[in-house]
């Protein structure tokens, strides 16, 4: 079943691109649109036994041992969420029909990329379906061919060079030292032999590529100019699942499922989350691009999944998944609205927008939702997970970094409140008179997301006890 | 596993530090955006070297190509799109040097 979640989007995409389909141009947005839905529908509702059945009995991926974990089922979710409401604001934002066309086919390729990143269970499958991600994530963001453009997307096709390498060396090292590039035999040697300098090694050099994939501080260098110059939909793909699923994902994945918890690595964890938390918020502080400051708290909101998986409790890594997938929602949401914003308005320079509200009541009414929630006030769903991370580390004993998580959480608020001034509040700025309200596709996708918001966070037992609770008991 | 090393093994794992440097040192002198992407392919080319001794040393060959054969597809894909973006840099700027994607700050 996990196989069909891959192949459907890849078949559809080849299908699309047949000279007999090259007069249904809005087919892959409906298909993108309905699969989305159908995946989260999946996520949410299936039974755990549907998972281990082979849909699709192709020879092709019988190699390929998947397995669906219940983090793979949140994952599915976000995924589903974050790329399907990129699939309708890239319609909606793009005006040339074949940039259109070629948009969806890229976005439904990394659908089905991150789709194979979560369920695989093996370190070479891994790479390979983090590179078809990544490939299509180049293209997306170089899309307009414009000067900032090219530079964020050549930023980050050289960064995910390095990355590429350090875990491509890891891998080597694993196989030279457990024979196996499997998950479960790679875990099973680290765990039974003592250790060695090149089993050291190779674990240092698969988390460097992650740390640089995820864009955690001091490896954060292309995350915001890749994340800003991109077209409005593509930062929303982005921001919103992209870097979160080759990134934090696998790290997350690698460390339950394979490398184990260790002291160094925690302090290393603790370390990179808590930077990452202070320096992305005190970034984001100093931004007058809308895209650049939501790029940087991104990288702030990052250090909490960081820093809770760094508590190496169940509790800490539960809090850590939560985070996550609150991320896909409001931020997906935060840069639908700064989509909407752009489009209606031509400019991100905050200092040259103003009082937007007025004009453009539901984005501005969205965008209060989703930096609540974002800034963890109740009873919005990103007040919970925060919660579970910094009570995960009170338990635990880093008492310290606990206070670092809060003091940032007022930082997170700052920043915030500085962007719906600077935006949406106050005197409207001179030239918007006629400002209206943006496109219904552009607009529905963020009040659809401010609203699962509100009610993720009302209905917490049942989002804690469906999707978290499982978690924390399988790993 | 890795306690008798044959002469050949030794030379593989002498090139494979030299062709990192060699690669290091393509990225850090040049300003030009085609050769930093050479660089990038020589990187490659050692972490090639190393999965091909990893196969060897643990008598695994097979299981080594198919990752091989996999990982050059891949690398190809990768190195054709990251050509494209420098050949639109080139013909944006006029120039491959790498001030042409230094303008993002802050």
């Amino acid at each position: 079943m996990a196989s069909s979640l891959i192949l459907i989007p890849l078949i559809a995409v080849i299908i699309f691109n047949l000279p007999i389909m090259a007069s249904h141009k809005r087919l892959p947005l409906l298909f993108g649109v309905v699969f989305s839905l159908w995946q989260a529908w999946l996520a949410l509702f299936s039974a755990g036994s549907l998972w281990g059945n082979p849909v699709f009995p192709l020879p092709l991926l019988s190699g390929m041992h998947l397995q669906v974990t219940h983090l793979t089922l949140v994952m599915y979710l976000a995924i589903a969420i974050a790329a399907g409401s990129a699939l309708v604001i890239c319609w909606y934002t793009l005006e040339d029909g074949n940039k259109r066309f070629d948009v969806i086919n890229l976005i439904l390729l990394a659908i089905a990329g991150m789709n194979g990143v979560v369920s695989v269970t093996d370190l070479f499958t891994l790479y390979v379906f983090i590179e078809v991600v990544s490939i299509a994530s180049f293209i997306l963001i170089a899309l307009h061919k414009d000067g900032d453009a090219l530079e964020g997307s050549m930023k980050y096709i050289l960064m995910s060079a390095i990355a590429t390498l350090m875990m491509l060396s890891a891998i080597a090292l694993f196989m030279m030292t457990t024979g196996s590039t499997a998950f479960g035999e790679i875990a099973h040697a680290l765990r039974t032999q003592p250790d060695s300098l090149l089993r050291g090694t190779a674990v240092g050099l698969f988390l460097g590529g992650v740390f640089i994939k995820s864009g955690s501080v001091p490896f954060h260098g292309w995350l915001p100019d890749a994340y800003a110059s991109a077209p409005a939909g593509v930062s929303v793909l982005l921001a919103g699942i992209v870097t979160k699923t080759t990134g934090i994902y696998t790290l997350i994945r690698l460390v339950t499922a394979v490398f184990g918890f260790s002291a160094h690595l925690q302090t290393l964890l603790l370390a990179i989350g808590a930077l990452s938390i202070v320096v992305g918020a005190l970034a984001a502080l100093t931004q007058t691009d809308i895209k650049r400051m939501l790029a940087y708290s991104s990288i702030s909101q990052m250090g909490y999944i960081v820093i809770g998986l760094g508590t190496g409790t169940t509790i800490g890594v539960a809090g850590a998944v939560f985070h996550l997938l609150n991320h896909a929602i409001f931020k997906t949401q935060l840069f639908a609205n700064a989509a909407a914003v752009e489009e209606q308005t031509g400019t991100r320079n905050m200092d040259a927008l103003g009082g937007l509200a007025e004009k453009m009541p539901v984005t501005g009414i969205t965008s209060i939702i989703g930096f609540l929630s974002m800034a963890g006030v109740p009873p919005l769903s990103g007040f919970w997970s925060k919660l579970i991370i910094i009570i995960a580390l009170w338990l635990s004993g880093y008492r310290w970094y606990a206070l670092i998580a809060v003091a940032a959480s007022v930082l997170t608020l700052a920043y915030m409140l500085s962007l719906q001034r600077r935006v949406f509040f106050g005197k409207l700025a001179a030239g918007f008179e006629n400002l209206k309200e943006a496109e219904l596709g552009i607009v529905l996708p963020a009040v659809i997301l401010a609203a699962i918001s509100i009610i993720a966070g009302i209905a917490f037992p049942f989002v804690l006890h469906r999707l978290i609770l499982p978690i924390a008991a399988g790993w | 596993m890795i306690d008798n090393l044959s002469m050949l093994l030794k030379v593989y794992l002498t090139a494979i530090p030299l062709i990192v440097l060699i690669g290091v040192y393509c990225i850090v002198v040049t300003h030009n955006l085609i050769r930093v992407l050479i660089g990038v392919e020589i990187l490659t080319k050692a972490v090639t070297l190393l999965l091909i001794i990893a196969g060897y040393v643990t008598n695994n060959t097979a299981f080594a190509q198919s990752l091989i054969i996999t990982l050059i597809v891949v690398e190809a894909v990768v190195v054709a799109t990251a050509a494209g973006v420098i050949l639109n840099v080139f013909k944006n700027n006029n120039s491959l040097h790498v001030r042409n994607i230094k303008h993002l700050r802050g």
